[in-house]
């Protein structure tokens, strides 16, 4: 072939093989059919686990190929930072696990793409073993099914500093327990610190949204609703607290580590935390945890705001009945709970939270705030829609943003947040 | 025994072996990208979703996009706020570093330690100093002036990245200098000096003229860098790109558009487009411009 010929078709091949990525991806996918004899090599992913949980998942492994033997669980685990983009980068790649810990905002995508498995369809046998609520949540709205086993819930308290309460003369034994009551007190501490301890230190988010009692979505969940009455009236109120410094001025860049470590060193009067948060405190901020006040989270819904976990089947799995009994064994209620009593978090299988682990007090924060919040999660919600992508939340951010800073209006903001949430459903 | 003929074919095939690694790698790691991404512009492709032929689609809305405009703004502010910057400052730098005096490796080195320290390591340093209750604002609060939001007021966060970008680029550029400094002959300055020449004069006529060339090189350098700035905007600014996204630069648009789940794989192509295209026309200007001057 002539020179020129050669490097035109070396050019026209460059050409054409990213094209071939706009095509339907191949299917090349495993059986959707669990029923089969458990066997068999799996890849199981958790999401920053290994580094305090090792010793737990090693058992748990080691009980399932003993409990089947004839399979083999390899484990790997992924730092926080960047999870979705691991994920997605193993997604395009084709080489996502067989068993995966998603959250419901990252099935969602990946179902929409054909990557996992339906589990009322595989696994529905195991459907009553879960509270209905943590098995529906990772449904997907405009697709039929659940895409995950529901793994552990997780809610937090309120944590506030009775010494900065103390001192912007507030009652520290009786912290706010409504938003006109979080407001005031607000106001009051960033005029008696002279602006310099702000009460809060985050930008209100999507779930606060949901507290407020803002309709987040149409009946129909195919639009955002969020830009109602309401919602204006909680942007509304949160300029003021950005106008009398009760909300943190680096709170519009804030993420929930920044405003962990403002608390941390009392520059911020209260934060929304977890128990797993007063063991940070008693290590790393001692005269904190002296000071440390816990409440409840701020809701006038009556629903306090929950996160699920799940563990998700990917579709073209070689061994399928091996990862969904593998998925469902992690998710079962008897690993749940040898988990939860591990860590700070809570089973989603149906009876567990009645557990007296979950309801015995023994006098300890601890056990206080577990307590607490199991008792919360028997009617809490997760507000944030499994559609509300990144995208959408970034666009929420900035509009609140600029409402804040006084750029547009509390109404303005919310309706250009809108419209960017509805532009970003409608593209899929 | 080989063959004339055999001779000149081996002969004409082994420079290829040598350099088929190379061709190889980039082939793979910058040419197919490249056309990748230049496809895919042309299409409303998702991370997960396989796209569809859009035209001319991507680029028309991003014409209508606020943020794009933001991050074209930022990102040309970078230009001018840093490339001046990191022509003159290096070379005053190499200037002061040049002489052989004793202990002068010592501050080598100290301007040359922020180049190879980790980015991620110096933007968490300057978000800690500059914080609002870091070390500079307790400086300023002692000395009466009251704290300031460097990390909170949209021009001050990227004034602030534009010092940490020049505070580290500073010691690179310097190296260049010295390079060139090294190559200036000493009877030019010698010359100048029995003409009565004082260092200013010196240096604006022997010294500049001298190292002109490598401040071109410099300039180009840095106005790439500069306008493809990701790092120290997304340390200090954090994911969102400042308050509202006003900081946000055209890579971390890219970043933050077409990475993830749900990412617009097409749309983030088509800004990354705009990049390469802003950047080679850069280039373009600086060497045209050096082209005249020479002239």
């Amino acid at each position: 072939m002539p020179k020129p010929r050669r490097a035109l078709a070396a050019a026209v091949v460059a050409l054409v093989l990213p094209l071939s990525a706009c095509g339907s991806g191949g299917d090349g996918g495993g059986s959707t059919d669990a029923s089969g004899k458990v066997e068999g090599d799996i890849t199981f992913q958790t999401w920053n686990l290994r580094a305090n949980f090792k010793p737990y998942f090693d058992g748990l492994i080691a009980d399932f190929e003993k409990k089947y033997p004839g399979t083999r669980v390899k484990w790997v685990d992924q730092p926080a930072e960047g999870y979705p983009d691991k994920l997605s980068a193993d997604a395009g790649g084709g080489t996502l696990p067989d068993v995966v810990n998603v959250s419901p905002d990252l099935v969602a995508p990946l179902a929409k793409a054909g990557l996992v498995l339906d589990l009322d369809k595989a696994a529905g046998k195991y459907r009553s073993e879960y509270l209905d609520g943590a098995w529906a949540s990772h449904q997907v709205p405009g697709m039929s099914g659940t895409y995950a086993f529901p793994w552990y819930l997780n809610t937090g308290p309120l944590f506030y500093n009775k010494a900065l309460f103390t001192k912007a003369g507030l009652n520290p034994g009786r912290p706010p327990k409504t938003y006109d009551e979080l407001f005031a007190d607000a106001l009051q501490m960033a005029k008696k610190s002279g602006g310099q301890v702000a009460t809060l230190a985050n930008v209100p988010t999507f779930e606060d949204f949901g507290r407020y009692g803002v309709t987040l979505m149409n009946r129909q969940g195919t639009a955002f609703a969020f830009n109602d009455t309401k919602g204006v009236e909680l942007l509304t109120r949160y300029k003021e607290l950005y106008d009398a410094k009760a909300l943190d001025p680096q709170a519009l860049t804030a993420t929930p580590e920044s405003s962990g470590k403002k608390f941390l060193t009392g520059a911020v009067a209260m934060n929304p935390g977890s128990a797993l948060d007063l063991d940070n405190f008693k290590k790393n901020a001692p005269s904190l945890y002296r000071n440390i006040g816990i409440t409840d989270q701020i809701t006038s819904t009556g629903h306090v705001n929950m996160y699920v976990m799940g563990v998700m089947v990917n579709s073209r799995t070689k061994h399928t009945p091996a990862a969904v009994a593998f998925a469902h064994f992690v998710t079962d209620a008897q690993n749940q709970m040898s988990f939860a009593k591990k860590v700070a978090i809570f089973p989603s299988t149906a009876g567990s939270l009645n557990d007296p682990y979950f309801t015995k007090e023994d006098g300890t924060d601890e056990t206080r705030v577990r307590i607490a919040a199991a008792k919360s999660l028997k009617n809490a919600v997760n507000y944030t829609p499994v559609l509300f992508s990144d995208q959408m939340k970034t666009a929420l951010r900035n509009e609140v943003a600029k409402a804040l800073q006084g750029k547009e209006s509390p109404k303005q903001a919310l309706d250009n947040a809108v419209n960017a949430a509805d532009r970003l459903l409608q593209q899929g | 025994m080989a063959t004339p003929v055999r001779i000149r074919r081996q002969l004409s095939v082994s420079p290829w072996l040598f350099a088929a690694p190379g061709l190889l790698v980039t082939g793979a790691f910058v040419l197919y990208p490249f056309v990748s991404t230049l496809v895919n512009s042309f299409t409303d492709r998702r991370t997960l979703l396989p796209g569809h032929f859009v035209g001319l689609a991507n680029f028309r809305e991003l014409l209508h996009d606020d943020m794009f405009w933001t991050g074209l703004r930022n990102s040309t502010l970078y230009i001018l706020g840093v490339v001046p910057a990191l022509v003159v400052l290096p070379l005053l730098l190499a200037l002061l570093v040049q002489k052989n005096i004793p202990g002068i490796t010592f501050f080598r080195s100290a301007f040359y330690t922020p180049v190879v320290a980790s980015i991620v390591v110096v933007g968490l340093i300057w978000v800690w100093l500059l914080d609002e209750r870091g070390l500079v604002n307790s400086l300023l609060e002692t000395a009466g002036i009251g704290r300031t939001g460097f990390l909170s007021d949209q021009w001050l966060l990227l004034l602030s990245a534009m010092a940490v970008t020049v505070w580290k680029g500073l010691g690179y550029y310097m190296i260049i200098y010295l390079a060139a400094l090294a190559n200036v002959p000493r009877e030019l300055h010698e010359a100048a000096a029995v003409d009565g020449a004082g260092p200013v004069r010196r240096f604006l006529s022997v010294t500049v003229p001298a190292v002109r060339s490598t401040m071109v090189l410099v300039a180009a350098l840095s106005s790439v860098a500069a306008f493809k700035v990701f790092s120290e905007v997304y340390l200090m600014a954090g994911p969102t790109g400042g308050p509202a996204g006003e900081d946000t630069t055209l890579v971390m648009l890219v970043q933050r558009t077409g990475t993830g789940l749900t990412g617009r794989v097409g749309y983030a192509s088509a800004l990354s487009v705009v990049v390469f295209v802003v950047t080679v026309a850069l280039m373009l200007l600086v060497l045209r411009a050096d082209r005249r001057d020479e002239s």
